[in-house]
């Protein structure tokens, strides 16, 4: 089975304990306003373009068959709804201006590199990572990645929104040693504003994984100004009392890296500049949660 | 002007058709004590030593009997000499240009040696390869030393002596004696000098430091030694009067003065650590440059208790004392006493970059192999200087010739001319346009390179022959097995295992320039290899695009198969080939070592552009490391393709690692597990830095060759070069500073 990767990080140490290979899966049902992997929402393969890196060299307009670069005294455009992923412009860019952002793998394929990195998960408590994306979107793949890591007896964890079928993860979550469990939004109707979705399914998936076996790590970002609101951090706070054996409560500071990625891959970024917290915000938001009995917490 | 050098030469005239014994010990009465430095303000031990322009050296004044030309004709500018004076040094100078064992070494070359080293001046000529002049790498047996005293081993040298009746035996026995006993004069001259210092002190806490001094020069210039002070006092002074520049396995040879004066109360924890930090600053004082080792750790210690006990000071000298040397080595094995790996993380996390590791597990085995020793003998294995490994006082190895292998590749794809100098070089291997595939290329590269290794096995038999024709180097012989034992001096029969080693340069540049060949002429087509040489002798000018191209081709370093086999490939063809030279030289081994020094940016300097992309005159590939700024797939990938190069056919390969200071504070326990899976999976070395403020300047300047560092945000996907400008600014800024992520 093959499914779409943009990346995998090895020597990842943010992603779950010890040392990690993370797999980013291409494809999200959400579209967060915050979104630092813009480029993955889609779930094909995308053109990337770093302006710059473009010398000009017009390689790329000598071998795109789709019309999809554009030079205007001196200036590269890009018609990205042109363009159809052969890759032909990524090979002729010597500067590495034009990338192709995810590729088909099959799970052998991905297997091979997370079992490089074997000895490094035993002496850490590492393992493998599937993040995205939205990795349920491509549920059997990510199905499959799990289940052939843990036959092979290597740490499982999953970094999700909480946004699929539930029954999806019914079938895996015997695979899964832990889960990273975005809360990203408290009330319903501003969660579909920032988000494109409510998260009333999210919910009901955190109390479902909760109860049946996997450990879970909140993982909530807090965007200063958009979701830093007193009443998300109650909530955040709420939710580690219901549900006592969380592991961590992590808070995601916002920070400013996605926007370079979402021009680069064509895509409206919608977060203001000059929000990005400073060490005071994130001392203080810890303070909060800390005083709302939220003593899991901690900056990561 | 010069008294020293005078005296010096006329002695050596004097006895100059004598025994080489003899006529070495005079020597030493020449030399010694104009040559020994004052006891000095903080010092607890007696023993400075500086080298005069002209005198006797194994290595650090100069190779056996040797002239510091250009040094005396500065400094005899600097003193303005009247017309008489410059002529006595121009005198001198022509006398020991021809009477110096360099000039005998050279001109011993049959002509074949000759051709392929034409020249001696490597820091500043283009060329392959070239010889060095020097006896490096001495390990003394220190147990001996200490537990045997002077009068012991003089008792000893009495024995054999007795039993044998050939004169040349007996002129060496005599000279060893002899030569002990000059040692024990050295001891009471500092002695008289302590004690003087001492009745003139006002200081009362120092006064008694000088008396102590005093007494333990008399103690130890006769006895073996009964105290830690003493011991150190004992070793110390050996050392310098030797001329070795690596002070041993020293936690086995002290750790048992060191229990035994804390258990018996007779110094404190802080007098003891206050000796030893005494110690370290006269080792650092001593600016041996690329030198003074101090070995700690590893298996093959009798006393490990005692030995680990004394390692635990040793760190914590090294942490307290913030100097270049001693270069502090760390072996350990899987079992040792936890104590000590604990320490040295703790040290390197302060950026101190001692303790060196070195893996026991992998290396006690791979030395055996290597050496073709038993594993008795390979536990004592012991790197010195820059990382070339010898056996503490039954081998020696000295590195003795340098060959640029990325020169071999250029030379080869210019069919034996230099593009630098225009000039013919190497054997004439055939014409490039004629090599149709990849791997007629590869085996003319092999063999130039055995045209060259040949060659420098022969230079380097050669050079340790003409030494151990010319002098005994007594202090060394005393204390080498097997040298009193067969009546043999060091280089004429004495040494048990007498190897050599050279140092190879540019290892990874021509297993990634290989790597691109392959993948753009032969397999992609995008150019020949006519064409592709001659963008290479351009500098790439007007082919930026060839060159980027070539940049692209996998890369060693990221645990990519193809670029990976390329250097193993590389890597076992000249160690191999090395090795086998053994065969056809009288060397117990002839080895490889990739080591770390500045030779990497000197020969880069006279190396045109090369096909993995790195312009004329830039520094070659450091070690065994990738190329900078080439490893991008993360640590783990990094360590893992520096396990492939086999460890068990070369003499010591240096691993420099850098990581960004957060991995010691916020990641510390993930950075020891992957130091610990990497030496699990076979690494046999590290040398750890800590990213310091000057890369930060580099970095900015050149951000390219940082695409190793990372960018550390959960959940996100980017590299650190695909990152706009002011971004990455930012994150090294971090990564160098705070503790605070993004």
């Amino acid at each position: 089975m093959k499914g779409v990767v943009f990346d995998i990080q090895r020597f990842a140490l943010l992603d779950g304990p010890g040392i990690r290979t993370t797999v980013f899966l291409k494809g999200c049902p959400l579209h967060c306003d915050w979104c630092h992997n813009p480029e993955s929402q889609r779930l094909s393969p995308q053109l990337m373009y770093n302006r710059e890196k473009c010398r000009l060299c017009l390689e790329c307009l000598r071998v795109c068959p789709h019309d999809v670069h554009r030079f205007d005294s001196d200036r590269h455009d890009i018609n990205y709804e042109n363009c159809r992923q052969c890759g032909q412009c990524v090979e002729a860019c010597v500067y590495g201006a034009l990338t192709l952002s995810g590729r088909e793998m099959d799970v052998d394929e991905i297997m091979h590199i997370v079992h490089q990195d074997r000895v490094y998960y035993e002496e850490s408590g590492g393992g493998l990572t599937i993040s995205g994306g939205e990795p349920m979107l491509q549920y059997g793949f990510t199905a499959e990645l799990l289940r052939a890591a843990h036959h092979n007896h290597i740490h499982t964890c999953l970094d999700t929104s909480g946004y699929a079928p539930q029954e999806h993860y019914r079938e895996i979550v015997g695979d899964i040693d832990l889960v990273l469990f975005d809360y990203k939004y408290f009330d319903a109707d501003s969660h579909f504003k920032m988000t494109g979705q409510s998260n009333s399914l999210l919910l009901q998936n955190l109390e479902f994984l909760y109860h049946n076996g996997p450990g879970i790590i909140l993982r909530c970002p807090l965007v200063p100004g958009i979701n830093d609101t007193v009443e998300h951090l109650s909530s955040i706070a709420g939710l580690a009392v219901q549900y006592p054996q969380l592991l961590a409560v992590d808070i995601l500071p916002y920070h400013d890296m996605g926007r370079d990625k979402a021009s680069r891959a064509g895509k409206e970024y919608r977060i203001p500049a000059g929000v990005v917290p400073d060490g005071n915000m994130k001392k203080k938001w810890l303070e909060q949660l800390f005083s709302l009995g939220c003593n899991k917490a901690r900056i990561v | 002007m010069f008294e020293t050098e005078k005296i010096f030469t006329q002695t050596y005239i004097k006895y100059r058709n004598e025994h080489p014994a003899t006529r070495e010990l005079a020597c030493y009465g020449a030399m010694y004590p104009s040559v020994l430095g004052e006891i000095q303000e903080h010092d607890l031990f007696a023993g400075r030593i500086s080298y005069p322009y002209i005198g006797f050296s194994p290595e650090p004044g100069g190779f056996g009997y040797y002239i510091q030309k250009e040094e005396l004709l500065k400094a005899a500018q600097e003193n303005e000499l009247d017309a008489e004076e410059m002529r006595e040094v121009n005198n001198l100078i022509a006398f020991w240009e021809n009477e110096c064992t360099k000039t005998k070494v050279r001109a011993a070359y049959p002509q074949q040696t000759a051709r392929a080293l034409p020249s001696d001046n490597w820091t500043s000529e283009s060329g392959v390869a070239f010889p060095l002049y020097r006896l490096a790498g001495g390990y003394l047996d220190y147990r001996k030393l200490l537990f045997t005293g002077i009068s012991g081993i003089i008792y000893e040298i009495d024995n054999y002596e007795s039993a044998t009746g050939d004169v040349d035996t007996l002129y060496f026995y005599s000279a060893l004696k002899n030569a002990l006993r000059v040692f024990s004069g050295i001891c009471y001259l500092y002695a008289g000098k302590a004690n003087r210092m001492a009745l003139l002190c006002k200081d009362e806490k120092r006064k008694k430091e000088l008396t102590t001094i005093t007494d333990n020069l008399e103690f130890i210039a006769v006895n073996p030694p009964k105290t830690f002070a003493q011991a150190i006092q004992l070793s110390w002074l050996y050392s310098l009067v030797s001329g070795v520049l690596n002070y041993g396995r020293m936690d086995y040879y002290l750790g048992d003065f060191y229990v035994h004066d804390i258990d018996k109360g007779i110094i404190t924890e802080e007098q003891a650590l206050a000796m030893l930090t005494s110690l370290w600053q006269l080792i650092a004082d001593r600016k041996t440059v690329f030198n003074g080792r101090v070995i700690i750790g590893g298996k093959g210690r009798k006393n490990e208790k005692n030995a680990d006990r004394f390692a635990l000071l040793a760190l914590q000298a090294t942490q307290d004392v913030k100097e270049i040397e001693p270069q502090l080595t760390l072996r350990f094995y899987n079992g040792q006493n936890p104590l000590l790996w604990e320490k040295a993380m703790t040290i390197i996390g302060q950026g101190r970059t001692y303790p060196m590791l070195y893996n026991d597990d992998v290396l006690v085995p791979a030395v055996a192999k290597a050496f073709a020793i038993d594993k008795a003998d390979a536990e004592h294995y012991m790197p010195f200087g820059c990382g070339e490994i010898v056996i503490n006082h039954k081998s020696y190895g000295s590195p003795n010739g340098v060959i640029n292998l990325l020169k071999v590749l250029e030379v080869t794809l210019h069919n034996g001319c230099d593009p630098v100098t225009g000039m013919p070089m190497g054997i004439k291997t055939g014409d490039i346009a004629g090599f149709t595939d990849f791997e007629q290329l590869f085996a003319a590269y092999q063999m130039q390179v055995e045209y060259y290794v040949e060659q420098l096995a022969i230079q380097e038999e050669i050079e340790y022959r003409i030494a151990g024709e010319n002098a005994v180097f007594l202090f060394q012989s005393i204390l080498y097995d097997d040298c009193i034992k067969r009546g043999k001096s060091l280089f004429a029969g004495g040494v048990r295992y007498l190897g050599g080693t050279l140092e190879t340069y540019g290892n990874t540049n021509v297993a990634d320039s290989l790597t691109a060949i392959r993948q753009l002429v032969y397999e992609k087509k995008e150019c020949t290899l006519p064409q592709l040489v001659a963008m290479l002798d351009a500098n790439f000018a007007g082919h930026e695009n060839i060159r980027l191209k070539l940049l692209k081709a996998p890369k060693y370093g990221n645990d990519d198969a193809v670029a990976d086999d390329m250097l193993v490939r590389v890597h076992e063809h000249v160690c191999n080939f090395t090795r086998q030279q053994k065969q056809k030289t009288a060397l117990h081994s002839y080895l490889v070592v990739v080591i770390n020094n500045w030779a990497n940016t000197i020969f880069g300097r006279v190396t045109a552009a090369s096909a993995d992309g790195r312009r004329y005159g830039e520094s070659l590939t450091n070690g065994n490391a990738p190329a900078d700024g080439c490893d991008l797939n993360g640590a783990t990938a990094l360590l893992n393709s520096l396990v492939k190069p086999s460890p068990a056919i070369h003499a010591g390969a240096v691993q420099n690692l850098k990581f960004s200071r957060e991995m010691f504070t916020d990641f510390r326990p993930q950075l020891e597990a992957l130091l610990k899976a990497y030496f699990r999976q076979g690494g046999a070395q590290a040398m750890i830095n800590v990213v310091n403020p000057g890369d930060l300047e580099n970095a900015m300047r050149e951000p390219e060759k940082y695409g190793h560092l990372f960018v550390r945000v959960g959940g996100f996907s980017a590299r650190f070069v695909e990152l706009p400008g002011q971004v990455q600014r930012e994150i090294i800024n971090r990564t160098l500073y705070t503790k605070d992520r993004v």
